[in-house]
């Protein structure tokens, strides 16, 4: 049975020893008595998120009916049917790698082992072993043959350094937004002590103490004080930096955060921008959808504004009129005239470098410039801990107004 | 305890189709005795079935709607401090509060009468994702323990009976790790057609099975198009209600479809819904 559990961990269904506790605690009290029984409380006991349901019946159907359960022979004859896997087949067969009467005769199992070597090896040398590159991919194999079509030369080209001069006709973008499975537990507790205590609603709670003074002072004639109540309504607005190269290898980090950023906190706004804010951030990670400067500005005071990005970028975009790495923008101010602005708009706001505190100094000048603007911190559980203290300490001057 | 949690089944009731399925997992939770946290579509019967478990297994009911307000502490206890303070002031009158026993002015919530009752409850914390997580948290602690104190007198009220305890979430909001982990989850599907069947001859016995199958054909035929809300059970049963009440022979052709309205409740998806049917007519 232990080896049962571990195979649901492996499949990606967290499987805590409470649980394990829990379902030997089942079968003591001889709730399991036959397949059904165990499946089900078995279900019961590790599975939480219906996400997984489907995960756990293949995992259970592996393991006690081996590897011919029909769930599976189902979900091979999809892959075989779907593009990807088409396409790749082709290919192989024209390339001369795999011989057309092997295709016949090779066994399924090695067929599928190949094709996925295949998409393994394109995803590690373009991607930076991220699947959540590309356009728009629906299907977790679908892009990955895409993603040397476009910008593959950028890869090893200039980008390296994570400067890039004027990216032209660049298409790509990175939807942070995509769903991916959370990993890390600890982030929510460091997430959620965001506070930000504000009197809401109506008069209704009684202010005993200040009923009780005003009482005796009225000569025992009851006086009721009431006031609104204190409530945590934690405001957020977030802005990705989801452009370009030089973020890329941090995609899976920045991705997990916002996960957890957006699931933790009932009130969240997240635009988009690339590489340095010139006046406008964008509704959507394809970045086509703008929002106005004002529109963003009056956000504040009291929310709370998170900027994520690696804060690497040419000095000239930062410092420049005109130095937006976009062809075609007219913008004259200067980018660190903006993120002043968006600094003074928002007093209880952070900003989260992907990139390790130490090595700041080694990547780029503009780090540091922008560093003296915002508050600024790396992505790591001890950074955000320090960032969440800051904002909570910035923020309550500003819930007090 | 465990002689009488064992003893204790469900089987289901004559107004209420229980999955068999959904039947053995209401078991487990009692058995064990842990939260059962019920996901799904709104219309699949979530809180019913703590009713109906309540009424199979004839045992006392708690229920506590929640708000997105609530804090947790006021489905254990309130502490009315303005009746205490105008008692104070205007003496109790004939109503036999005494001012200086607090416990008179100690009402307690759903989850406090669950834990003071002399027999088992059933205990249902209907829509928990409408509250705040740290409410929810803080809930979990409660009922996990069976214990919650009164702060204003440290005094700490344990579950003399653990109670059957049934969550509902429609899911609006994610629920945080540590609350899931505590529960057993299920997310109940929506009915087949075979189980809808069944569920509709037990609202109206008498209904004709060829008149019952053309109104499902409908019926899932409307749920399939992606409308806004897609018509749930309760629709159905208004629906069947209706055009058996206006006496119709059949729920219509497929084109125009009588009492649209107890289907669709959106402007939107009615609207969507005619102008689809025009577009097919041309």
């Amino acid at each position: 049975m232990i080896e049962f559990f571990y195979r649901l961990r492996d499949a990606g269904i967290p499987v805590s020893l409470h649980s394990i506790m829990d379902f030997y605690e089942a079968v003591r009290k001889g709730l399991v008595s036959d397949m059904d029984s165990l499946f089900l409380v078995a279900r019961l006991v590790f599975v939480k998120r219906v996400e997984h349901y489907d995960l756990f019946e293949q995992t259970f159907a592996a393991y006690f009916y081996g590897k011919d359960g029909a769930k599976i022979l189902e979900e091979w004859e999809d892959l075989f049917n779907s593009k990807p896997f088409r396409r790749w087949l082709d290919e192989e067969i024209r390339s001369g790698r795999l011989d057309p009467k092997d295709a016949e005769t090779l066994p399924m199992e090695e067929l599928i082992k190949r094709f996925w070597e295949t998409v393994i090896a394109q995803r590690e040398a373009h991607s930076g072993g991220s699947r959540w590159i590309g356009t728009n991919g629906g299907s977790p194999f679908g892009h990955s043959a895409a993603v040397p079509q476009d910008g593959g030369i950028r890869v090893y080209g200039a980008s390296v350094h994570g400067t890039a001069r004027k990216v032209i006709g660049e298409r790509r973008y990175i939807n942070y937004a995509d769903d991916a499975p959370l990993t890390k537990e600890n982030l929510r507790q460091v997430l959620s002590s965001m506070k930000s205590l504000r009197p809401v609603g109506p008069l209704a709670e009684l202010d005993v103490d200040e009923t009780i003074y005003r009482t005796a002072k009225n000569g025992g004639e009851i006086e009721l004080i009431f006031r609104r109540e204190l409530r945590n309504k934690v405001e957020i607005v977030v802005l990705l930096d989801n452009g370009g190269y030089s973020m890329t290898p941090y995609i899976p980090l920045v991705k997990t955060i916002f996960h957890r950023i957006r699931d933790t906190f009932e009130h969240v706004r997240y635009y988009y921008f690339h590489n340095c804010i010139y006046g406008t951030v964008y509704k959507d990670p394809q970045r086509t959808k703008p929002l106005r400067w004002e529109d963003l500005l009056q956000l504040g005071p009291k929310a709370r504004l998170i900027i994520i990005g690696d804060a690497n970028m040419a000095p000239s975009e930062l410092m420049a009129s005109f130095g937006a790495i976009d062809m075609f923008t007219t913008v004259r101010k200067p980018g660190y005239q903006w993120l002043q602005e968006l600094r003074k708009a928002f007093p209880a706001s952070v900003w989260l470098n992907p990139i390790k505190k130490e090595l700041w100094k080694y990547e780029s000048s503009t780090i540091r410039r922008i560093a003296s603007i915002f508050y600024m911190e790396d992505l790591t559980l001890g950074g955000l801990k320090r960032a969440v203290e800051y904002l909570n300490l910035q923020g309550s001057t500003v819930d007090a107004l | 305890m465990g002689a009488t949690s064992n003893a204790i089944r469900f089987e289901g009731t004559d107004r209420y189709y229980l999955n068999p399925e959904l039947r053995e997992i209401v078991n487990i939770a009692i058995a064990m005795e842990k939260p059962l946290l019920l996901t799904g579509e709104a219309g699949t019967g979530k809180t019913r079935l703590a009713y109906e478990i309540a009424r199979a297994l004839n045992l006392k009911m708690e229920e506590a709607r929640c708000k997105s307000t609530f804090k947790g502490e006021e489905l254990c206890y309130v502490y009315d401090t303005v009746l205490r303070l105008n008692d104070s002031r205007f003496g109790s009158g004939n109503s036999g509060r005494n001012v200086d026993n607090i416990w008179d002015y100690i009402r307690f919530g759903p989850i406090g009468r669950a834990f003071i009752a002399e027999d088992r409850r059933v205990l249902l914390l209907d829509e928990i994702d409408k509250t705040d997580s740290d409410t929810q948290d803080n809930l979990l602690d409660v009922l996990e323990e069976g214990s919650f104190i009164i702060r204003e007198i440290n005094h700490k009220i344990e579950a003399r009976v653990k109670p059957i305890i049934i969550i509902t979430s429609n899911a609006k909001r994610e629920l945080s790790d540590p609350f899931l982990r505590r529960c057993f989850c299920h997310y109940i599907p929506f009915p087949s057609p075979e189980e809808m069947a069944i569920i509709v001859k037990l609202h109206y016995p008498d209904i004709p099975d060829t008149f019952l199958e053309a109104c499902l054909t409908v019926f899932y035929r409307l749920r399939e198009q992606e409308f806004e809300k897609p018509p749930a059970t309760a629709e159905l049963l208004d629906w069947i209600g209706s055009l058996r009440a206006s006496g119709l022979k059949g729920p219509g052709g497929g084109k125009d479809i009588p009492f649209i309205g107890t289907l669709l409740k959106r402007t939107e998806d009615i609207l969507k819904f005619k102008g689809m049917r025009r577009r097919e007519r041309f």
